[in-house]
């Protein structure tokens, strides 16, 4: 099934409601807030702020290898909301509003030789010098 | 228009029955209800959420209606996250209501004790969009403690007003013998428990159980048939539901479907809200009791947590909340939770409450959600 969103995980293609604004992560044509049938295609910006975060210590299965691990809210330019794993630092290092970029990350695996599944993740992003 | 009563009530202990399959938990529950087969039952609403995964049985309905020999009677099942207890309701009700049917059972039966750790984990985020949260590993208490952590910073708290909400249920169901957790805890206690999701901690939550619970309705016809001071009449109720993902929500900390829910329930049953006097809530996360509280209207928001303090909905407030310990210490058998609420509803109200009861316990009141908001629903119960 992972395929089937392969635009979503991996580019972050959403599709916005050009009535209310509201955005899905899944391709519709009614829109979830305002039942309106105008929606487009749209790109996410690969830069985020960090809204709230935790972490998950009790994974569900497929997960076990990697507890603890950080998910969290961002929120784009814009306002979109998002919900995503949040990798390559300490949970100590996060703070409200600080900036994150988007990254391509395997996220789990069906199984010892199964498909292996990718999404997207947000870290703090590499310093530019 | 019809009305629909409740004529009598069964439930088993909330815990690990290890020996005892879905059939025998039915089975036993329901013989356990009182004249149940003398009785002409023309409807059977089976609720449970997780059947086909765990125990690898779908078509429960005809299944249950084998199980006690009542083969013939029209039976189905009803799935609605951990809200499925309060959707056979609802839909025995209609049942009812519509003349379809005069007499009906319905029985919630979850087992988890047949889940791993980490399968139960990712059972329990099951009523959240796979494709959104479960595939990247995101559980059901992680997103609730986030809520909690937003919660706790807008309205600028001490996490004990969230964290109070665990003790009081066990203090409640200390003297339930149906409960899982017959004891008390301490503040303390719950805010050293390991943490699963900061910051809410493993007595915040609920643990894997099995249970079931079984409830007769019945139309104003077949009253005379039962003993006046055992009927309860179901004064109203109604259904709603929300965005999924309470991060969707245009406030993360309303819940909006309990609070549309409950608002027509009362209408419907024509009570007000000062007049419930016990209430079951969904509190499957300690903060969805403050967060349930506030949206249908009995604390300001932010406020719950010091109301709760003050004693308002402990035994002598009002309304007393999950008098034999609620989803966090009776335990929380997912797809059974609808239909214990409103069997302990009903023995409040016909004063078979025993140790847990609440004095002038006239009208009471239940909410049971699934996953974290996305369905609500609510019931108002008058006693005779």
């Amino acid at each position: 099934m992972a395929w089937r969103h392969k635009r979503f995980r991996y580019r972050l293609v959403v599709w916005r409601c050009l009535n209310c604004g509201a955005f899905h992560h899944y391709e519709t044509s009614i829109c979830r807030r305002c039942r309106s049938n105008r929606i487009a295609e749209e790109l996410l910006p690969s830069r985020a702020k960090l809204v709230t975060f935790t972490a998950v210590k009790n994974p569900p299965a497929g997960f076990e290898s990697q507890a603890p691990y950080v998910v969290g809210i961002v929120e784009f330019e814009d306002g979109t909301r998002l919900l995503a794993g949040i990798t390559d630092c300490d949970y100590e290092e996060l703070k409200p509003s600080m900036e994150l970029e988007r990254v391509v990350r395997k996220l789990t695996q069906d199984g010892e030789s199964g498909l292996i599944i990718y999404g997207y993740k947000f870290r703090p992003p590499i310093k530019k010098h | 228009m019809r009305k629909v009563f409740i004529a009598g009530v069964s439930v088993s202990k909330v815990e690990e029955h290890w020996s005892q399959s879905v059939d025998a938990l039915v089975t036993k529950v329901v013989a356990d209800l009182t004249d149940v087969r003398l009785r002409k039952i023309d409807g059977i609403f089976v609720a449970s959420a997780l059947a086909e995964t765990l125990q690898n049985q779908g078509n429960l309905g005809a299944i249950v209606a084998e199980d006690l020999g009542l083969s013939g009677v029209p039976a189905l099942r009803v799935e609605a996250g951990d809200a499925s207890g309060a959707a056979a309701l609802y839909t025995g009700y209609q049942s009812i209501l519509s003349g379809i049917s005069d007499i009906v059972l319905v029985v919630g039966v979850e087992k988890m004790s047949d889940a791993s750790p980490e399968e139960a984990m990712f059972l329990s985020s099951l009523s959240e969009r796979y494709d959104y949260v479960g595939y990247q590993g995101v559980t059901e208490s992680s997103i609730a403690a986030m809520m909690y952590k937003v919660y706790l910073e807008k309205y600028e708290l001490p996490q004990e007003m969230v964290a109070q909400f665990p003790v009081i249920m066990h203090e409640n169901a200390a003297k339930a013998p149906h409960a899982q957790y017959q004891f008390k805890t301490t503040l303390e206690n719950v805010l050293s428990s390991p943490v699963i999701s900061p910051p809410l901690r493993r007595l915040e939550t609920t643990a894997p159980a099995d249970g079931a619970a079984a409830v007769l309705l019945c139309s104003q016809d077949f009253l005379p048939t039962i003993q006046h001071d055992q009927i309860v009449e179901i004064a109203g109720c109604a259904t709603s539901t929300d965005i999924v993902f309470p991060f969707d929500r245009e406030d993360p900390l309303k819940v909006s479907a309990a609070s549309r829910a409950f608002e027509e329930a009362l209408a419907r049953a024509g009570v007000s809200r000062n007049e419930i006097k016990v209430l079951e809530i969904h509190d499957s996360y300690s903060i969805l009791a403050n967060l349930i509280l506030e949206s249908i209207g009995y604390s300001e928001p932010g406020k719950s947590g010091l109301d709760a303090k003050n004693g308002m909905y402990s035994q002598g407030g009002k309304p007393v909340i999950n008098t034999f310990g609620g989803l966090k210490a009776r335990g929380h058998p997912i797809g059974a939770t609808g239909v214990y609420q409103a069997a302990e509803i009903y023995m409040q109200l016909t004063r078979l409450a025993g140790s847990c009861q609440v004095d002038g316990a006239q009208t009471g009141a239940m909410i049971n959600l699934a996953g974290l908001g996305s369905a609500a629903y609510a019931f108002v119960m008058r006693g005779a």
